[in-house]
C-alpha cells in the first residue's frame, strides 16, 4: 500500500467529512429536483407513446415519439430508479421513490439488481472473482483472465451484450448462481433460493415483454407496427446508452482491479481508496450528466452511493483536490476519451497476452 | 404493470400532484379552519374533511402526514370532538400537544387557517362497547382527547358514567369547560378532576378501587401512569377484560438479560442489498437505532400505530416497546418503531 495507516485514517476521515457536509443540507431543493425528474420522465414517456401512434402524420412525429420515450427510459433507468434503488431518497419517506418500493422500467428485478449491484459490485468493486461486473462473466478486459478461443470474437459479444444490456443485467444474478446452468460454487451463498430467481426473472421480464411488444401495439390498432418497432427501438436506444456509460465508468484505461488478498480486512479508509482507484468519471454538462444518472461521477458514486446524486459534480471537486493531496490516480477525462479507452480495452484483450489490471496497491 | 409501479395512481403520481398540490394516495384532504389553544400547550385544530373520509368512531385517532424539508412525515392525533360535529359539519377536531422541541408538533402550530393536509382513516379499537354499563373513565393529560370525544357523542345515556381527569391543575385541564357543561346538564354523568401536582397517584387509584364495583374501565394517558393504574385495579377483583386501554407515548423499559452483559448488541441493516452492521442502543428503538447510523427506513407514526415501518425480521429477538413481549428468534415481520433489540439481529430494511 502506497499510503499509510495513519494516512488512510486521515483520507477515512476527509471523505466523510465531504459526505456529512452534503447530507447536512439534504431537503426541499433535492426532492423538488428528484419530483422534477420524475415529471420530465412521465411526460416524455406519455407524449412518446402518443407520438408513435400518430405517425401515420409523418414519420417525423414517429421519430420523435421514439426519440422521446428513449428519453423517458433512460432517465427512469439512470437518474431517477438507479438511484432511488440504491436508497439515496429513502429519507423523503415518498411512496414512489423508495428502494423497497421502486419498480423501474427495465427488464432486471428491482431486488435482484439491489443484490449483486447495490451488495456485489459496490462492496467487491473490481475484485476480480468477487466482482462479476468486471466484464460480466463475457469479457476478457485484462490479463488477470486467462485467454479462451471464444474472447477472439468479445468485440461481437460486446456489442451484442450492449444491445440486450437490459436482459444481461437481468440474468446477471441467475448466471452467477448457475441457476440454469453449470456447476453450482461452493463458496455462494445466496438469500433467495433458486426458484424465487426464476420467478423474478421470467416475471418481470414477460411483463415487460407483454408491456412493449404486445398491449401498447394492440391498443395502437392499425399502427402496431409502428408502435412495436418504436418500443424496440427507444429499448435498443436506451440499452446502448446505458452500457456504453456504465462500462466508461470501470473498464477505462488506467482502471485498477484487485485481487481478493488486497482487500482482506481492509479500513474504510482503504475500501474509500479502492474505490477511488477502480472507478473512472467523464466530462461534460449538466444534461450529459442527468442522463448518465451521474453516473458520469462514477468515483463519487462508488464513495457515496447513497447520496443523492445531483450532488455529485459539486463533490467531485472535493474529492479530486484530496485526491491530489494524497497522490491518489483521479481517472477523469472527456466521455470521447474515456469511452475509446474501454473499446480498445475489449478489443486488446480478445487477444492473447496483454497487460494485468490488478496492480501493487 | 403498465407504469412498473404498485398502482398506476403511484405512476401517474408527479402528474396529479401538479394538479393537486399535495395529493396522496390512500389519505384525504382536510382544511384547517380554526386553531384555539385550550391550555399552554394543548392546541385544538379544527379540520373540515373532505366528503370521501369514511368517519369514525368517537375515541379513534387519525394521522396527519405534513411534508416538512422534502419529507413526508406523520403522526397519529386522536379526535376530541363529537361525532355530531362531523355528521352535521363534516367537521373534526383534534387536541395536539405541541412540543417546541419536536419536529412534527411545531409544524401545526404554524399552519395557516386555509391550509389542506392529508389525514388517514380513523383508526384504532379504544371505543366504548357497552354503552348500558356503568363506566369509569380514567384521563391523564392529553389522553383526555378520545374520551372527551366518547362522552360528548355519547346521545342517550344508560348509566352512571365518572371521568377521573388527572392534570397538572384546571388551568391545564385541556376540553374541561365541555366537559362542565356536560356534567351540568346530564345527571348520570359526573367529572372528578386530580390534581397531580397537589394529589399523589395513590389517592386516585383508591377513589377507583373504592368504585370498582362491575364497572367497566377506560383508561388513556402516559404509558407509565396506565400501568400504574392498571396494575392496582388487577389485582383488586377487576378482571382483564373489564379494561379497555390506549397508550400514549411509549415507555422503554430497562433491557435486561443479554443486554446487561459487557458485549455491546450488534444488528446488521440489510438495506438495497447493502449490510451495515451497526452497534445497537439497547435503550432505543430499532428505528432510532437505525436512524443514527445514517440509515433511513421507512417510518410513520413512530408509536406502532400506522405500520409503514413493519420489515422482514430475519433472526434475533426484540422486545415489543408497548406490551413488553419478546418476539421469537426468527424470521418475521416487525414494526421498527416499537422494537427494543434484545439479542443480535439481522433485519432487511
Amino acid at each position: 500500500m502506497k499510503l499509510s495507516t495513519a494516512q488512510f485514517t486521515a483520507l477515512e476521515q476527509e471523505l466523510d467529512s465531504v459526505k456529512q457536509q452534503v447530507q447536512q443540507q439534504l431537503g426541499d431543493a433535492d426532492a423538488r429536483y428528484i419530483r422534477r425528474v420524475l415529471l420530465v420522465q412521465r411526460l416524455s414517456a406519455l407524449s412518446g407513446r402518443i407520438l408513435l401512434v400518430l405517425g401515420f402524420i409523418t414519420p417525423w412525429l414517429w421519430l420523435a415519439g421514439v426519440l422521446l420515450l428513449a428519453l423517458a427510459k433512460i432517465l427512469d433507468n439512470m437518474e431517477i430508479g438507479h438511484n432511488v434503488l440504491h436508497g439515496q431518497y429513502d429519507w423523503m419517506n415518498d411512496p414512489v421513490l423508495h428502494s423497497k418500493r421502486y419498480e423501474w422500467d427495465i427488464a432486471c428485478d428491482a431486488g435482484s439488481w439491489q443484490r449483486t449491484h447495490n451488495f456485489e459490485h459496490h462492496t467487491y468493486t473490481n475484485i476480480i472473482g468477487k466482482d462479476r461486473d468486471f466484464g460480466y462473466g463475457l469479457l476478457r478486459l485484462s490479463n488477470d483472465f486467462r485467454w479462451r478461443l471464444r474472447n477472439l470474437w468479445q468485440g461481437g459479444t460486446y456489442l451484442l451484450l450492449s444491445m440486450l444490456f437490459q436482459w444481461g443485467v437481468s440474468y446477471h444474478e441467475l448466471a452467477a448462481q448457475r441457476v440454469f446452468a453449470g456447476k453450482k460454487k461452493a463458496d455462494r451463498h445466496s438469500q433467495v433460493s433458486d426458484s424465487e430467481l426464476k420467478k423474478a426473472f421470467f416475471g418481470k421480464g414477460a411483463r415487460q415483454l407483454i408491456k412493449d411488444y404486445l398491449f401498447f401495439p394492440l391498443i395502437a390498432g392499425p399502427m402496431w407496427l409502428w408502435v412495436l418497432c418504436g418500443n424496440l427501438l427507444a429499448n435498443l436506444i436506451r440499452n446502448l446508452w446505458t452500457s456504453t456509460v456504465i462500462f466508461c465508468g470501470h473498464f477505462t484505461k488506467e482502471v485498477y482491479a484487485f485481487n481478493a488478498a488486497q482487500c482482506e480486512g481492509e479500513s474504510r479508509g482503504q475500501w474509500y481508496y479502492r474505490q477511488m482507484l477502480g472507478s473512472s468519471n467523464f466530462t461534460g454538462p449538466t444534461w450529459l450528466h442527468i442522463l448518465t444518472g451521474h453516473l458520469s461521477c462514477q468515483i463519487e458514486h462508488h464513495l457515496f452511493p447513497d447520496i443523492p446524486a445531483r450532488h455529485y459534480p459539486a463533490m467531485a471537486k472535493q474529492v479530486q483536490a484530496i485526491a491530489t493531496k494524497y497522490a491518489i490516480p483521479y481517472n477523469s477525462g472527456s466521455f470521447v476519451r474515456q469511452y475509446s479507452t474501454v473499446f480498445l480495452r475489449i478489443m486488446r484483450y480478445s487477444l492473447p497476452g496483454g497487460g494485468k489490471a490488478v496492480k501493487g496497491l | 404493470m403498465l407504469g412498473n409501479q404498485s398502482s398506476l395512481t403511484l405512476y401517474f403520481l408527479p402528474l396529479l400532484q401538479r394538479l393537486w398540490p399535495g395529493f396522496l394516495p390512500g389519505q384525504y384532504r382536510a382544511r384547517l379552519v380554526g386553531k384555539q389553544w385550550q391550555t399552554a400547550d394543548m392546541l385544538q385544530l379544527s379540520f373540515q374533511v373532505s366528503g370521501r373520509w369514511p368517519g369514525f368512531l368517537p375515541g379513534q385517532h387519525l394521522l396527519i402526514t405534513l411534508q416538512h424539508q422534502g419529507r413526508y412525515i406523520s403522526r397519529p392525533f386522536s379526535i376530541c370532538s363529537p361525532f355530531s360535529l362531523w355528521q352535521s359539519h363534516r367537521q373534526i377536531q383534534l387536541c395536539c400537544k405541541i412540543n417546541s422541541a419536536g419536529e412534527f408538533t411545531p409544524l401545526l402550530q404554524q399552519l395557516q387557517n386555509g391550509t389542506v393536509v392529508n389525514i388517514s382513516a380513523a383508526q384504532g379499537d379504544f371505543c366504548r362497547q357497552q354503552p348500558t354499563l356503568p363506566t369509569l373513565f380514567v384521563a391523564a393529560g392529553s389522553g383526555i382527547t378520545p374520551i372527551a370525544s366518547m362522552l360528548l357523542s355519547q346521545r342517550h345515556w344508560l348509566a352512571p358514567v365518572t371521568l377521573y381527569y388527572r392534570c397538572r391543575g384546571s388551568e391545564n385541564a385541556a376540553l374541561l369547560s365541555e366537559l362542565t357543561q356536560l356534567a351540568a346538564r346530564q345527571p348520570l354523568f359526573s367529572l372528578m378532576l386530580s390534581d397531580s401536582r397537589t394529589e399523589p397517584a395513590e389517592t386516585l387509584q383508591q377513589q377507583l378501587l373504592t368504585d370498582s364495583n362491575d364497572k367497566q374501565f377506560y383508561l388513556c394517558g402516559p404509558a407509565a401512569f396506565m400501568q400504574q393504574i392498571r396494575t392496582a385495579l388487577l389485582s383488586s377483583a377487576v378482571k382483564p377484560a373489564q379494561i379497555q386501554q390506549e397508550q400514549f407515548g411509549l415507555a422503554m423499559p430497562l433491557a435486561t438479560g443479554h443486554s446487561n452483559d459487557a458485549t455491546p448488541l450488534t444488528a446488521s441493516f440489510i438495506r438495497a442489498g447493502i449490510s451495515t452492521q451497526v452497534t445497537l442502543n439497547p435503550q432505543q428503538s430499532l428505528l432510532q437505532n437505525a436512524e443514527q447510523h445514517g440509515l433511513a427506513p421507512r417510518f410513520g407514526c413512530r408509536m406502532g400505530v400506522c405500520f409503514q415501518c413493519v420489515c422482514d425480521k430475519v433472526s434475533g429477538q426484540v422486545r415489543d416497546l408497548r406490551s413488553g413481549a419478546l418476539s421469537g428468534h426468527g424470521a418475521e415481520q416487525i414494526q421498527l418503531c416499537v422494537s427494543q433489540p434484545v439479542t443480535e439481529l439481522v433485519i432487511k430494511l
